[in-house]
Protein backbone atom coordinates (compact mmCIF):
# COMPACT_ATOMS: atom_id res chain seq x y z
CA UNK A 1 0.00 0.00 0.00
CA UNK A 2 3.00 2.32 -0.54
CA UNK A 3 2.23 5.92 -2.04
CA UNK A 4 3.76 5.23 -5.24
CA UNK A 5 2.03 1.90 -5.53
CA UNK A 6 -0.13 1.77 -9.16
CA UNK A 7 -3.57 1.13 -8.35
CA UNK A 8 -4.95 1.74 -11.97
CA UNK A 9 -3.12 0.29 -15.33
CA UNK A 10 -4.63 0.73 -18.66
CA UNK A 11 -3.01 -0.72 -21.34
CA UNK A 12 -3.43 -0.67 -25.47
CA UNK A 13 -7.00 0.04 -24.74
CA UNK A 14 -8.81 -0.25 -28.28
CA UNK A 15 -12.60 0.53 -29.50
CA UNK A 16 -14.47 0.89 -32.38
CA UNK A 17 -18.17 2.05 -32.70
CA UNK A 18 -19.51 0.27 -36.13
CA UNK A 19 -16.31 1.37 -38.49
CA UNK A 20 -15.61 4.76 -36.20
CA UNK A 21 -12.29 3.89 -34.02
CA UNK A 22 -13.22 6.07 -30.85
CA UNK A 23 -9.67 4.46 -29.33
CA UNK A 24 -6.41 3.79 -31.12
CA UNK A 25 -4.49 2.05 -28.41
CA UNK A 26 -4.37 4.62 -24.87
CA UNK A 27 -1.60 3.16 -22.36
CA UNK A 28 -1.63 4.69 -18.78
CA UNK A 29 -0.94 4.09 -15.14
CA UNK A 30 -2.52 6.37 -12.12
CA UNK A 31 -0.23 5.78 -8.95
CA UNK A 32 -2.62 5.90 -5.24
CA UNK A 33 -3.54 9.59 -4.31
CA UNK A 34 -2.91 11.21 -7.81
CA UNK A 35 -4.95 13.66 -9.66
CA UNK A 36 -5.12 13.13 -13.70
CA UNK A 37 -6.38 15.10 -16.29
CA UNK A 38 -7.87 13.92 -19.44
CA UNK A 39 -8.34 16.62 -21.93
CA UNK A 40 -9.00 16.82 -25.45
CA UNK A 41 -11.23 18.13 -27.83
CA UNK A 42 -15.02 16.83 -28.37
CA UNK A 43 -14.84 13.31 -30.01
CA UNK A 44 -11.26 12.38 -29.25
CA UNK A 45 -12.48 9.49 -27.31
CA UNK A 46 -11.99 10.55 -23.64
CA UNK A 47 -15.70 9.52 -21.95
CA UNK A 48 -15.14 6.64 -24.04
CA UNK A 49 -12.08 5.80 -22.31
CA UNK A 50 -13.50 6.29 -19.06
CA UNK A 51 -16.30 3.70 -19.44
CA UNK A 52 -13.55 1.51 -20.86
CA UNK A 53 -12.32 1.48 -17.58
CA UNK A 54 -15.30 0.24 -15.27
CA UNK A 55 -16.33 -1.41 -18.29
CA UNK A 56 -19.44 0.16 -18.79
CA UNK A 57 -17.88 0.07 -22.22
CA UNK A 58 -16.56 -3.37 -23.55
CA UNK A 59 -13.03 -2.36 -24.98
CA UNK A 60 -12.28 -4.25 -28.35
CA UNK A 61 -8.54 -4.76 -27.21
CA UNK A 62 -6.49 -4.31 -24.61
CA UNK A 63 -6.26 -4.60 -20.61
CA UNK A 64 -7.60 -2.87 -17.37
CA UNK A 65 -5.74 -3.75 -13.93
CA UNK A 66 -6.81 -2.00 -10.69
CA UNK A 67 -4.95 -3.27 -8.05
CA UNK A 68 -3.15 -6.40 -9.62
CA UNK A 69 -6.61 -7.44 -10.52
CA UNK A 70 -7.36 -7.47 -14.44
CA UNK A 71 -11.11 -6.40 -15.13
CA UNK A 72 -10.98 -6.87 -18.70
CA UNK A 73 -10.29 -10.98 -17.69
CA UNK A 74 -13.85 -12.38 -18.22
CA UNK A 75 -13.61 -14.43 -15.42
CA UNK A 76 -13.65 -11.42 -13.13
CA UNK A 77 -16.29 -10.57 -10.76
CA UNK A 78 -16.93 -6.65 -12.50
CA UNK A 79 -19.92 -5.87 -10.39
CA UNK A 80 -17.26 -6.65 -7.37
CA UNK A 81 -14.96 -4.44 -8.94
CA UNK A 82 -17.09 -1.85 -10.11
CA UNK A 83 -17.46 -1.49 -6.39
CA UNK A 84 -13.51 0.43 -6.53
CA UNK A 85 -14.34 2.17 -9.06
CA UNK A 86 -16.44 5.75 -8.14
CA UNK A 87 -17.67 7.19 -11.47
CA UNK A 88 -19.01 10.84 -11.51
CA UNK A 89 -20.98 11.62 -14.50
CA UNK A 90 -21.56 14.64 -16.69
CA UNK A 91 -25.47 14.25 -16.12
CA UNK A 92 -25.17 13.71 -12.33
CA UNK A 93 -27.07 10.47 -12.94
CA UNK A 94 -29.04 10.67 -9.20
CA UNK A 95 -31.32 8.27 -8.73
CA UNK A 96 -34.47 10.35 -9.03
CA UNK A 97 -36.68 8.22 -6.52
CA UNK A 98 -34.72 8.32 -3.88
CA UNK A 99 -33.32 11.10 -1.33
CA UNK A 100 -30.11 12.66 -1.51
CA UNK A 101 -29.20 10.52 2.04
CA UNK A 102 -30.80 7.08 0.08
CA UNK A 103 -29.00 7.99 -3.09
CA UNK A 104 -25.87 7.60 -0.83
CA UNK A 105 -26.69 4.74 1.09
CA UNK A 106 -28.29 2.69 -1.56
CA UNK A 107 -24.94 1.34 -2.71
CA UNK A 108 -23.89 0.93 0.65
CA UNK A 109 -26.85 -0.92 2.20
CA UNK A 110 -27.67 -3.06 -1.39
CA UNK A 111 -23.83 -3.97 -2.88
CA UNK A 112 -22.11 -3.83 0.41
CA UNK A 113 -24.51 -4.99 2.15
CA UNK A 114 -23.28 -3.00 5.12
CA UNK A 115 -26.35 -2.86 8.00
CA UNK A 116 -28.19 0.29 7.50
CA UNK A 117 -27.18 2.11 10.82
CA UNK A 118 -23.72 1.67 9.76
CA UNK A 119 -24.48 2.68 6.06
CA UNK A 120 -26.54 5.40 7.18
CA UNK A 121 -23.47 6.91 9.06
CA UNK A 122 -21.32 6.89 6.33
CA UNK A 123 -23.51 7.97 4.05
CA UNK A 124 -23.71 11.27 6.73
CA UNK A 125 -19.89 11.18 6.34
CA UNK A 126 -19.46 11.33 2.84
CA UNK A 127 -22.60 14.24 2.39
CA UNK A 128 -20.88 16.11 4.79
CA UNK A 129 -17.36 16.14 2.84
CA UNK A 130 -19.02 17.29 0.28
CA UNK A 131 -20.48 19.86 1.70
CA UNK A 132 -24.12 19.02 1.42
CA UNK A 133 -25.67 20.06 5.25
CA UNK A 134 -28.46 18.29 6.92
CA UNK A 135 -31.41 20.26 6.07
CA UNK A 136 -30.54 19.16 2.22
CA UNK A 137 -30.68 14.62 3.29
CA UNK A 138 -33.90 14.40 3.02
CA UNK A 139 -34.48 15.94 -0.21
CA UNK A 140 -35.21 14.75 -4.15
CA UNK A 141 -33.08 15.17 -6.58
CA UNK A 142 -35.41 17.50 -8.43
CA UNK A 143 -35.66 19.54 -5.13
CA UNK A 144 -31.49 20.54 -5.62
CA UNK A 145 -29.78 22.65 -7.63
CA UNK A 146 -26.90 21.03 -10.34
CA UNK A 147 -24.40 22.07 -8.16
CA UNK A 148 -25.98 20.01 -5.11
CA UNK A 149 -26.49 17.17 -7.20
CA UNK A 150 -23.76 16.88 -8.58
CA UNK A 151 -21.60 17.11 -5.21
CA UNK A 152 -24.24 14.47 -3.79
CA UNK A 153 -23.81 12.22 -6.71
CA UNK A 154 -19.60 12.49 -5.61
CA UNK A 155 -20.72 11.27 -2.37
CA UNK A 156 -22.31 8.40 -3.61
CA UNK A 157 -19.14 7.41 -5.18
CA UNK A 158 -17.13 8.33 -2.14
CA UNK A 159 -19.25 6.49 0.38
CA UNK A 160 -18.24 3.08 -1.26
CA UNK A 161 -14.28 3.98 -0.28
CA UNK A 162 -13.10 3.56 -4.23
CA UNK A 163 -9.96 3.07 -5.19
CA UNK A 164 -10.35 5.65 -7.68
CA UNK A 165 -12.57 7.83 -8.67
CA UNK A 166 -13.40 8.55 -12.15
CA UNK A 167 -15.45 11.52 -13.11
CA UNK A 168 -16.68 12.01 -16.72
CA UNK A 169 -16.71 15.93 -17.29
CA UNK A 170 -18.37 16.70 -13.92
CA UNK A 171 -18.75 20.31 -14.48
CA UNK A 172 -19.66 20.47 -18.19
CA UNK A 173 -23.93 20.33 -17.46
CA UNK A 174 -23.64 23.07 -14.90
CA UNK A 175 -24.04 26.69 -14.68
CA UNK A 176 -21.94 28.85 -14.54
CA UNK A 177 -21.93 30.10 -10.77
CA UNK A 178 -22.52 26.77 -9.47
CA UNK A 179 -18.97 24.97 -11.09
CA UNK A 180 -16.84 25.90 -8.31
CA UNK A 181 -18.64 24.44 -5.71
CA UNK A 182 -18.29 21.35 -7.49
CA UNK A 183 -14.97 21.63 -8.36
CA UNK A 184 -13.65 22.94 -4.77
CA UNK A 185 -15.02 19.64 -3.53
CA UNK A 186 -12.63 17.57 -5.82
CA UNK A 187 -10.18 19.30 -5.17
CA UNK A 188 -10.59 18.95 -1.44
CA UNK A 189 -10.66 15.14 -2.07
CA UNK A 190 -7.61 15.46 -4.35
CA UNK A 191 -5.92 17.06 -1.76
CA UNK A 192 -6.53 14.18 0.67
CA UNK A 193 -5.34 11.98 -1.47
CA UNK A 194 -8.50 10.33 -2.73
CA UNK A 195 -7.30 8.89 -6.34
CA UNK A 196 -8.85 10.39 -9.37
CA UNK A 197 -8.64 10.32 -13.23
CA UNK A 198 -11.16 13.43 -14.39
CA UNK A 199 -11.96 14.03 -18.04
CA UNK A 200 -12.60 18.22 -18.15
CA UNK A 201 -12.17 21.44 -19.26
CA UNK A 202 -11.39 23.29 -16.69
CA UNK A 203 -7.72 24.07 -16.81
CA UNK A 204 -7.50 26.17 -13.68
CA UNK A 205 -8.40 22.46 -11.58
CA UNK A 206 -5.94 20.95 -14.08
CA UNK A 207 -3.25 23.15 -13.12
CA UNK A 208 -3.37 23.46 -9.57
CA UNK A 209 -4.37 19.90 -8.86
CA UNK A 210 -3.64 17.50 -11.87
CA UNK A 211 -0.26 15.55 -11.08
CA UNK A 212 -0.54 14.42 -15.26
CA UNK A 213 -2.61 15.57 -17.86
CA UNK A 214 -3.25 13.24 -20.64
CA UNK A 215 -3.85 15.32 -24.08
CA UNK A 216 -6.22 13.48 -26.00
CA UNK A 217 -6.64 13.87 -29.63
CA UNK A 218 -7.87 10.97 -32.38
CA UNK A 219 -8.51 8.19 -29.96
CA UNK A 220 -4.85 8.34 -28.85
CA UNK A 221 -2.85 10.24 -25.89
CA UNK A 222 -0.87 12.88 -27.88
CA UNK A 223 0.97 14.35 -25.54
CA UNK A 224 0.80 14.16 -21.60
CA UNK A 225 3.01 15.68 -18.97
CA UNK A 226 3.33 17.99 -15.66
CA UNK A 227 -0.12 20.79 -16.40
CA UNK A 228 2.25 23.84 -17.00
CA UNK A 229 4.02 21.93 -20.01
CA UNK A 230 1.32 20.70 -21.37
CA UNK A 231 -0.80 23.80 -21.28
CA UNK A 232 1.67 26.56 -21.48
CA UNK A 233 4.55 24.65 -23.78
CA UNK A 234 2.78 22.08 -25.73
CA UNK A 235 5.07 19.95 -28.42
CA UNK A 236 2.30 19.66 -30.86
CA UNK A 237 0.04 22.20 -32.65
CA UNK A 238 -3.14 20.68 -31.92
CA UNK A 239 -2.31 20.69 -28.13
CA UNK A 240 -1.28 24.44 -28.42
CA UNK A 241 -4.34 25.31 -30.14
CA UNK A 242 -6.84 23.24 -28.37
CA UNK A 243 -5.62 25.02 -25.04
CA UNK A 244 -5.35 28.29 -26.19
CA UNK A 245 -9.02 28.06 -27.22
CA UNK A 246 -9.80 26.30 -23.79
CA UNK A 247 -8.24 29.49 -22.34
CA UNK A 248 -9.98 31.94 -24.41
CA UNK A 249 -13.71 30.57 -23.41
CA UNK A 250 -13.00 29.58 -19.57
CA UNK A 251 -10.18 31.89 -18.84
CA UNK A 252 -7.13 30.44 -16.06
CA UNK A 253 -7.25 30.97 -12.87
CA UNK B 1 -91.85 -11.86 -0.81
CA UNK B 2 -91.47 -9.02 -3.08
CA UNK B 3 -88.61 -7.91 -5.81
CA UNK B 4 -86.52 -6.01 -3.65
CA UNK B 5 -86.69 -8.28 -0.88
CA UNK B 6 -85.23 -11.05 -2.35
CA UNK B 7 -83.10 -9.03 -5.12
CA UNK B 8 -81.13 -6.91 -2.76
CA UNK B 9 -79.51 -9.87 -0.81
CA UNK B 10 -79.16 -12.31 -3.74
CA UNK B 11 -77.52 -9.35 -6.28
CA UNK B 12 -75.19 -8.31 -2.80
CA UNK B 13 -74.18 -12.01 -2.61
CA UNK B 14 -73.07 -11.80 -6.13
CA UNK B 15 -71.01 -8.26 -5.59
CA UNK B 16 -68.68 -9.90 -3.25
CA UNK B 17 -68.49 -12.91 -5.23
CA UNK B 18 -67.33 -10.42 -7.92
CA UNK B 19 -65.29 -8.28 -5.27
CA UNK B 20 -63.80 -12.28 -4.40
CA UNK B 21 -62.05 -12.74 -7.73
CA UNK B 22 -60.77 -9.34 -7.99
CA UNK B 23 -59.08 -9.06 -4.59
CA UNK B 24 -56.70 -11.81 -5.96
CA UNK B 25 -56.89 -11.09 -9.99
CA UNK B 26 -56.12 -7.17 -9.49
CA UNK B 27 -52.59 -7.72 -7.61
CA UNK B 28 -52.00 -10.87 -9.20
CA UNK B 29 -52.18 -8.94 -12.58
CA UNK B 30 -50.35 -6.42 -11.65
CA UNK B 31 -47.71 -8.74 -9.96
CA UNK B 32 -47.79 -10.96 -13.63
CA UNK B 33 -47.40 -7.54 -15.30
CA UNK B 34 -44.86 -6.30 -13.64
CA UNK B 35 -43.07 -10.01 -14.33
CA UNK B 36 -43.78 -9.95 -18.00
CA UNK B 37 -42.36 -6.56 -18.76
CA UNK B 38 -39.17 -7.02 -16.75
CA UNK B 39 -38.85 -10.08 -18.33
CA UNK B 40 -39.21 -8.03 -21.85
CA UNK B 41 -36.58 -5.89 -21.56
CA UNK B 42 -34.58 -7.36 -18.66
CA UNK B 43 -34.66 -11.08 -19.65
CA UNK B 44 -31.84 -12.89 -22.03
CA UNK B 45 -33.08 -13.80 -25.20
CA UNK B 46 -35.09 -17.15 -24.37
CA UNK B 47 -37.12 -15.46 -21.31
CA UNK B 48 -37.58 -12.40 -23.43
CA UNK B 49 -39.04 -14.87 -26.34
CA UNK B 50 -41.27 -16.58 -23.96
CA UNK B 51 -42.28 -13.35 -22.14
CA UNK B 52 -43.27 -11.67 -25.61
CA UNK B 53 -45.14 -15.00 -26.66
CA UNK B 54 -47.21 -15.12 -23.54
CA UNK B 55 -48.65 -11.61 -23.85
CA UNK B 56 -49.30 -12.30 -27.83
CA UNK B 57 -51.12 -15.23 -26.76
CA UNK B 58 -53.39 -13.79 -24.05
CA UNK B 59 -53.97 -10.59 -25.20
CA UNK B 60 -55.02 -12.08 -28.35
CA UNK B 61 -57.45 -13.72 -27.29
CA UNK B 62 -61.06 -12.43 -26.86
CA UNK B 63 -61.14 -13.27 -22.82
CA UNK B 64 -64.53 -15.41 -23.71
CA UNK B 65 -62.58 -17.66 -25.37
CA UNK B 66 -59.64 -17.90 -22.77
CA UNK B 67 -62.37 -18.60 -20.01
CA UNK B 68 -63.78 -21.69 -21.97
CA UNK B 69 -60.13 -22.96 -23.09
CA UNK B 70 -59.59 -22.74 -18.96
CA UNK B 71 -63.33 -24.30 -18.00
CA UNK B 72 -64.18 -26.36 -20.91
CA UNK B 73 -61.08 -26.97 -22.46
CA UNK B 74 -58.63 -27.94 -20.00
CA UNK B 75 -61.65 -30.12 -18.04
CA UNK B 76 -61.56 -32.19 -21.75
CA UNK B 77 -57.60 -32.80 -20.63
CA UNK B 78 -58.62 -33.33 -17.32
CA UNK B 79 -57.97 -30.56 -15.54
CA UNK B 80 -61.22 -29.08 -14.15
CA UNK B 81 -61.43 -25.91 -12.40
CA UNK B 82 -64.07 -23.80 -10.53
CA UNK B 83 -65.95 -21.55 -11.68
CA UNK B 84 -63.86 -19.14 -9.28
CA UNK B 85 -60.26 -20.57 -10.53
CA UNK B 86 -61.51 -20.28 -14.07
CA UNK B 87 -62.62 -16.79 -13.87
CA UNK B 88 -59.66 -15.88 -11.61
CA UNK B 89 -57.01 -17.38 -13.80
CA UNK B 90 -58.77 -15.63 -17.17
CA UNK B 91 -58.26 -12.25 -15.65
CA UNK B 92 -54.87 -12.73 -14.55
CA UNK B 93 -53.84 -13.94 -17.52
CA UNK B 94 -55.90 -11.33 -19.56
CA UNK B 95 -55.19 -8.16 -17.37
CA UNK B 96 -51.28 -9.12 -16.66
CA UNK B 97 -50.97 -9.70 -20.33
CA UNK B 98 -52.76 -5.86 -20.78
CA UNK B 99 -51.29 -3.86 -17.88
CA UNK B 100 -47.23 -5.86 -18.63
CA UNK B 101 -46.98 -3.35 -22.10
CA UNK B 102 -47.61 -0.49 -19.84
CA UNK B 103 -44.62 -2.04 -17.96
CA UNK B 104 -42.68 -2.30 -20.35
CA UNK B 105 -43.29 1.14 -22.32
CA UNK B 106 -42.16 2.45 -18.60
CA UNK B 107 -39.16 1.02 -17.83
CA UNK B 108 -37.83 1.55 -22.05
CA UNK B 109 -38.65 5.41 -20.53
CA UNK B 110 -36.38 5.57 -17.74
CA UNK B 111 -33.13 7.46 -18.48
CA UNK B 112 -30.24 5.01 -19.71
CA UNK B 113 -28.08 7.21 -17.07
CA UNK B 114 -30.34 5.50 -14.49
CA UNK B 115 -28.95 2.10 -15.26
CA UNK B 116 -25.40 3.38 -15.83
CA UNK B 117 -25.16 4.81 -12.28
CA UNK B 118 -26.63 1.87 -11.39
CA UNK B 119 -23.96 -0.25 -12.61
CA UNK B 120 -21.28 1.98 -11.75
CA UNK B 121 -22.15 1.09 -7.84
CA UNK B 122 -21.83 -2.66 -8.22
CA UNK B 123 -25.44 -3.30 -8.73
CA UNK B 124 -26.05 -6.28 -10.73
CA UNK B 125 -28.49 -6.40 -13.87
CA UNK B 126 -31.21 -7.86 -11.21
CA UNK B 127 -30.67 -5.19 -8.19
CA UNK B 128 -30.60 -1.94 -10.94
CA UNK B 129 -33.98 -3.41 -12.38
CA UNK B 130 -35.44 -4.13 -8.76
CA UNK B 131 -33.95 -1.19 -6.37
CA UNK B 132 -33.81 1.51 -9.55
CA UNK B 133 -36.12 0.97 -12.78
CA UNK B 134 -38.65 -0.61 -11.16
CA UNK B 135 -39.60 1.79 -8.81
CA UNK B 136 -39.69 4.55 -11.17
CA UNK B 137 -41.25 2.86 -13.75
CA UNK B 138 -44.07 1.39 -11.94
CA UNK B 139 -44.71 4.99 -10.77
CA UNK B 140 -44.61 5.59 -14.47
CA UNK B 141 -47.07 2.74 -15.43
CA UNK B 142 -49.37 3.33 -12.76
CA UNK B 143 -51.40 5.60 -15.01
CA UNK B 144 -52.01 2.70 -17.58
CA UNK B 145 -52.30 0.11 -15.50
CA UNK B 146 -54.95 1.70 -13.34
CA UNK B 147 -57.30 2.12 -17.13
CA UNK B 148 -56.75 -1.95 -17.05
CA UNK B 149 -57.93 -2.20 -13.60
CA UNK B 150 -61.11 -0.16 -14.00
CA UNK B 151 -61.46 -2.32 -17.39
CA UNK B 152 -60.82 -5.42 -15.20
CA UNK B 153 -63.48 -4.83 -12.77
CA UNK B 154 -66.27 -4.04 -15.23
CA UNK B 155 -65.18 -7.32 -17.24
CA UNK B 156 -65.30 -9.43 -14.76
CA UNK B 157 -69.03 -9.47 -15.62
CA UNK B 158 -68.36 -12.21 -18.29
CA UNK B 159 -67.83 -14.41 -15.49
CA UNK B 160 -70.99 -15.69 -15.88
CA UNK B 161 -70.33 -17.59 -19.33
CA UNK B 162 -68.68 -20.16 -17.06
CA UNK B 163 -71.28 -20.25 -14.29
CA UNK B 164 -69.49 -18.20 -11.44
CA UNK B 165 -72.25 -16.31 -9.51
CA UNK B 166 -71.21 -13.03 -9.58
CA UNK B 167 -73.36 -9.83 -10.03
CA UNK B 168 -74.55 -9.84 -13.98
CA UNK B 169 -74.97 -13.67 -13.49
CA UNK B 170 -77.23 -13.59 -10.61
CA UNK B 171 -78.86 -10.98 -12.65
CA UNK B 172 -79.62 -12.61 -15.37
CA UNK B 173 -81.26 -15.81 -13.59
CA UNK B 174 -83.22 -13.28 -11.79
CA UNK B 175 -84.52 -11.59 -14.58
CA UNK B 176 -86.14 -14.80 -15.83
CA UNK B 177 -88.29 -14.91 -12.89
CA UNK B 178 -89.49 -11.49 -12.21
CA UNK B 179 -89.46 -9.61 -15.78
CA UNK B 180 -87.98 -6.41 -14.30
CA UNK B 181 -84.59 -5.69 -16.72
CA UNK B 182 -84.35 -1.91 -16.22
CA UNK B 183 -84.56 -2.41 -12.52
CA UNK B 184 -82.26 -4.88 -12.22
CA UNK B 185 -79.52 -3.52 -14.82
CA UNK B 186 -79.84 0.01 -13.07
CA UNK B 187 -78.85 -1.54 -9.68
CA UNK B 188 -76.15 -3.85 -11.40
CA UNK B 189 -74.79 -0.78 -13.15
CA UNK B 190 -74.96 0.97 -10.03
CA UNK B 191 -72.55 -1.78 -8.10
CA UNK B 192 -70.03 -1.50 -10.67
CA UNK B 193 -70.25 2.48 -11.04
CA UNK B 194 -69.49 2.53 -7.45
CA UNK B 195 -66.31 -0.45 -7.52
CA UNK B 196 -64.78 1.43 -9.95
CA UNK B 197 -65.27 5.01 -8.84
CA UNK B 198 -63.80 3.46 -5.46
CA UNK B 199 -60.88 2.11 -7.15
CA UNK B 200 -60.13 5.72 -9.63
CA UNK B 201 -59.94 7.48 -6.20
CA UNK B 202 -58.35 4.45 -4.80
CA UNK B 203 -55.45 4.60 -7.63
CA UNK B 204 -55.38 8.24 -7.51
CA UNK B 205 -54.48 8.66 -4.03
CA UNK B 206 -51.70 6.06 -4.50
CA UNK B 207 -50.49 8.04 -7.27
CA UNK B 208 -50.33 10.93 -5.31
CA UNK B 209 -48.59 9.61 -2.16
CA UNK B 210 -46.16 7.36 -5.03
CA UNK B 211 -45.32 11.01 -6.29
CA UNK B 212 -41.50 12.08 -6.42
CA UNK B 213 -40.98 15.30 -4.33
CA UNK B 214 -39.90 17.86 -7.02
CA UNK B 215 -40.72 16.03 -9.90
CA UNK B 216 -44.29 17.17 -10.28
CA UNK B 217 -44.83 19.92 -12.36
CA UNK B 218 -48.01 22.11 -11.40
CA UNK B 219 -48.12 24.22 -14.69
CA UNK B 220 -49.83 20.38 -15.36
Amino acid sequence: MGEDEVVLRVENIHKKYKDQEVLKGVTFEVRRGETKVIAGPSGAGKSTLLRCINLLTKPDKGRVWLEGVELTNPKTNINKMRQKIGFVFQEFNLFHHLTALENVMIGLTKVKKLPKDVARKKAEEALLTVHITEDLWNKYPAQLSGGQKQRVAIARALAMDPVIILYDEPTSALDPQLVGEVLRVMEELARKGVTGLVVTHEIGFALEVADEILFMYGGKILERGPPREVVFNPKHEVTKKFFENIKRLYGGR
Amino acid sequence: MGFWEEFIPLVLHGAVNTLWVLVISIPASVALAIALGSARVYGNAALKAVATAFVVTFRGFPLVVTLFLLFFGLADLGIYLTPYQTATLAFVLCGGSYMSEYVRGAIRSIDIGQSLAARALGMTKFQELIYIILPQAIRRALPGISNEIIYQIKYSSLAFVVGYEEIFAVSKTFISRYFMPLQVFMVDAALYLAMTTAAAYGLRALEYKLRIPGLEMSIR
